[in-house]
């Protein structure tokens, strides 16, 4: 064991923070309406031009081949200077690393130069009203017209659906064979008649997601990614890339674990034995995440496939960032309704927005209880629950 | 940076796991338990041969010249085997101690008698208020009045105090200190020795949770009710995915505080209370779910399941409680 940061490693950190210092903007305003859009726009595009737009990208489509402790650091001080959202990590960690591994010259011409720059917003197309946990029950059909597919249908849960340039979708080209085998993977321009977008409000008021409807869509076959009716064998690749997500999002909890000492102190119960016990658990379970994270980092750099264990770091996180915000909400006590508690340093409003958002982390991307079946079954070898029986 | 051990104690580990398990079987852990007879020496000698009481002692004294990580990763085999000899005390905390701050003098005439087998050393510090296996122990190694002393036997008294862990057997002491059984009054010294006792309880707290929880899954795979194995069953899956969750994080934890107790890191006492508090909490965890996985069987006497249940409680509450390490990680990001 050795924790020790490399010359090179040390060098790329400070070099990162630096650069981040100087130019975050500091008054960025919420994300909450395509007005806001094109300032968070300019920000990528600064991160672009400084070279950080996809440091995990290879060289030749504008990356720097980054392998993934630089990445992690890149991600922990992005994460502790604070940095803007970033607007396209569908596009940057997904539909680019799929077009690199499974689309054809013409179209990693086409497209990855725009998701690059972020001139061009990328959602994901995947999970339909009767298809989310059982991804390939997908009943949106594209049927072929010369060279031209016709998309019918309707996704749902559309991240980033609102302001999208692109979507990448799984499509089904062929009913009649088993449903895994019948779908095709494909590019979608946003801009299409026929598409609607209708923006889903969440819990905390945002509009966070898009249910988006097609009705006769064109789409260009050139546009399929991958074989035709090979579409769920490119959806594996693309959920893959998803591994890389959590890096350094230990220091974004960290953040969090800070407004709520914030908190603590400015309610005045600092000393209260049972806040502390709680708020300090907190602040173990965030080590232990990190800790956790250091040595997944050394095992997949060592070549090591993440397999379900992936399914452990999600719940671990999820039930971690859920529990914090309660906390939070429990020392504000009689506050915790209020819009404006009139306490030192404490942005209720925010601290409300994000405390609904978290009510999601045990949700989405699987639900714990999808990821206990996962890790019982996977990394246990538990026997399946008997399925039931056909009617 | 490279979060891994190397080869070397991989191989130390898979060997110590072989060895353990063979010599360490449920029905000996009984027989030390019904024996009034203090141990045996033989087995403390036959555990100094394989070389893990001297992991984390110097060669030039005898032994493997390793440290508290390798030893991190020994312990949790000890805590899966269910090890009923002191190598936490000794061979963890005390050799180390020693090593690290203890008069040249004194180091040259202990270690080598401790990687030998010929010496165990017993621990207490703290305000614990019994020490294990004081019967056996050569030397004990006691905080007094804000200073760290190795005493030798003949200024020990001690006397024994029942336990809830039959294996760990307790004494009250009383003990005559003077200038020549001083080893440190340094009080980060003596804290980073306590550091250490947390640490390596927590990897052997780590080891006895992964021991239920194997437990439980072989039982609840193999036991059937309504037809099927109760292991298919999603409330009992979930018990142990939840177990095995905190129970492998734990295990980063505690490698990290490990290697920052081993260095010395500015981050040290809280390394060392995360891994604890949180180990005690998994192993807590592990504890109450495998007992509830393996129903009224595993409440019965003559069902192996309490010799880990029992040791595991008894480790929770040495060198220090979760409660207790939060309040230590409280006043660093509180106070």
């Amino acid at each position: 064991m050795d924790l020790t940061p490399t010359p090179e490693q040390v060098t790329f950190r400070e070099e990162v923070r630096e650069w981040l210092e100087a130019n975050v903007p500091t008054d960025l305003p919420p994300l909450e309406s395509k007005e806001e859009l094109p300032l968070y726009q300019a920000w990528e595009r600064k991160l672009y031009e400084a070279g950080y737009a996809a440091i995990s990208w290879p060289k030749e489509f504008g990356g720097r081949d980054a392998d993934l402790m630089t990445q992690a650091i890149f991600a922990e001080e992005y994460a502790r200077a604070g940095a803007p959202t970033r607007i396209n990590v569908l596009g940057l960690g997904l539909a680019g690393p799929t077009l690199m591994a499974r689309g054809t010259q013409e179209q990693q011409a086409q497209w990855l130069p725009g998701i690059l720059s972020c001139d061009d917003i990328w959602c994901q197309g995947f999970s339909e009203p009767d298809a989310g946990s059982d991804l390939a029950a997908i009943r949106t059909t594209a049927v072929l017209e010369d060279d031209t597919y016709i998309i019918n249908g309707q996704k749902i849960w559309t991240s980033q659906g609102r302001y999208a340039d692109w979507m990448f979708a799984l499509v089904r080209t062929n009913p009649d064979v088993p449903k895994h085998k019948g779908i095709t993977f494909i590019m979608i321009d946003m801009a299409s008649p026929g598409i609607e977008v209708r923006n889903i409000v969440q819990i905390n008021n945002d509009a966070g997601f898009a249910e988006v409807f097609f009705d006769d869509v064109r789409v260009p076959a050139a546009n399929v990614v991958g074989g035709v009716d090979d579409g769920w064998s490119v959806a594996m690749t693309t959920l893959s890339f998803e591994r890389g997500t959590g890096l350094g999002s230990h220091v974004r909890f960290q953040r969090n674990l800070d407004d709520l000492a914030t908190l603590v102190k400015a309610r005045g119960v600092a000393d209260d034995p049972r806040v502390r016990d709680k708020v300090a658990e907190l602040h173990i379970r965030n080590q232990v995440f990190r800790h956790n994270g250091a040595r997944t980092l050394t095992s997949l750099t060592n070549g090591n496939e993440l397999g379900p264990e992936a399914s452990l770091n999600k719940l671990f996180w999820s039930t971690m960032e859920r529990d914090i915000f309660e906390t939070g909400m429990d020392v504000l006590g009689p506050y915790a309704e209020l819009e404006d508690p009139g306490l030192d340093g404490v942005d209720a409003k925010a601290w409300h927005k994000t405390y609904w958002y978290s009510r999601a982390a045990c949700i989405y991307a699987g639900t714990s209880q999808i990821q206990k079946n996962i890790i019982s079954e996977r990394v246990l070898g538990l026997p399946k629950e008997p399925k039931m029986a056909a009617k | 940076m490279y979060f891994d051990f190397t080869d070397d104690a991989k191989d130390l580990a898979a060997g110590a796991r072989e060895f353990l398990t063979g010599e360490y079987s449920p029905s000996y852990v009984r027989s030390v338990w019904d024996s009034d007879e203090p141990r045996d020496p033989a087995k403390w000698q036959q555990l100094a041969e394989t070389g893990f009481v001297g992991v984390a002692i110097a060669e030039e004294h005898g032994g493997l010249g390793m440290g508290d990580v390798e030893m991190a990763l020994l312990l949790e085999e000890a805590g899966r085997a269910n090890l009923t000899e002191p190598l936490l005390e000794t061979a963890a905390v005390a050799a180390p101690t020693l090593a690290d701050y203890a008069p040249e003098a004194m180091q040259k005439e202990w270690l080598p008698l401790v990687a030998a087998g010929e010496a165990i050393i017993a621990v207490k510090l703290g305000d614990a208020p019994a020490v294990a296996d004081a019967d056996v122990a050569a030397a004990l190694l006691v905080e007094t009045d804000g200073a760290l002393h190795l005493v030798p036997a003949d200024g020990v008294s001690a006397k024994p105090t029942g336990s809830i862990d039959l294996s760990r057997r307790m004494f009250t002491v009383e003990v005559t200190t003077g200038p020549d059984t001083l080893v440190t009054d340094d009080a980060d010294a003596i804290a980073r020795t306590f550091d250490r006792g947390a640490v390596a309880t927590a990897a052997w707290l780590n080891g006895i949770g992964q021991q239920v929880l194997e437990m439980s899954v072989a039982y609840v795979k193999e036991r059937e009710q309504f037809g099927r194995p109760v292991g298919s069953f999603q409330a009992v899956k979930h018990l142990l995915a939840e177990t095995v969750l905190d129970v492998e994080t734990s295990r980063a934890a505690t490698w990290y505080a490990a290697y920052a107790v081993q260095h010395d890191l500015e981050d040290r006492v809280e390394a060392a209370s995360v891994a604890k508090a949180f180990a005690s909490d998994a192993e807590r965890l592990a504890n109450t779910n495998s007992l509830q996985a393996h129903g009224g069987i595993g409440f019965t006497w003559e069902h192996d399941l309490h010799l880990w249940l029992k040791r595991g409680k008894a480790l929770e509450g040495a060198f220090g409680t979760a409660s207790f390490h939060r309040e230590r990680v409280a006043q660093i990001i509180l106070d």
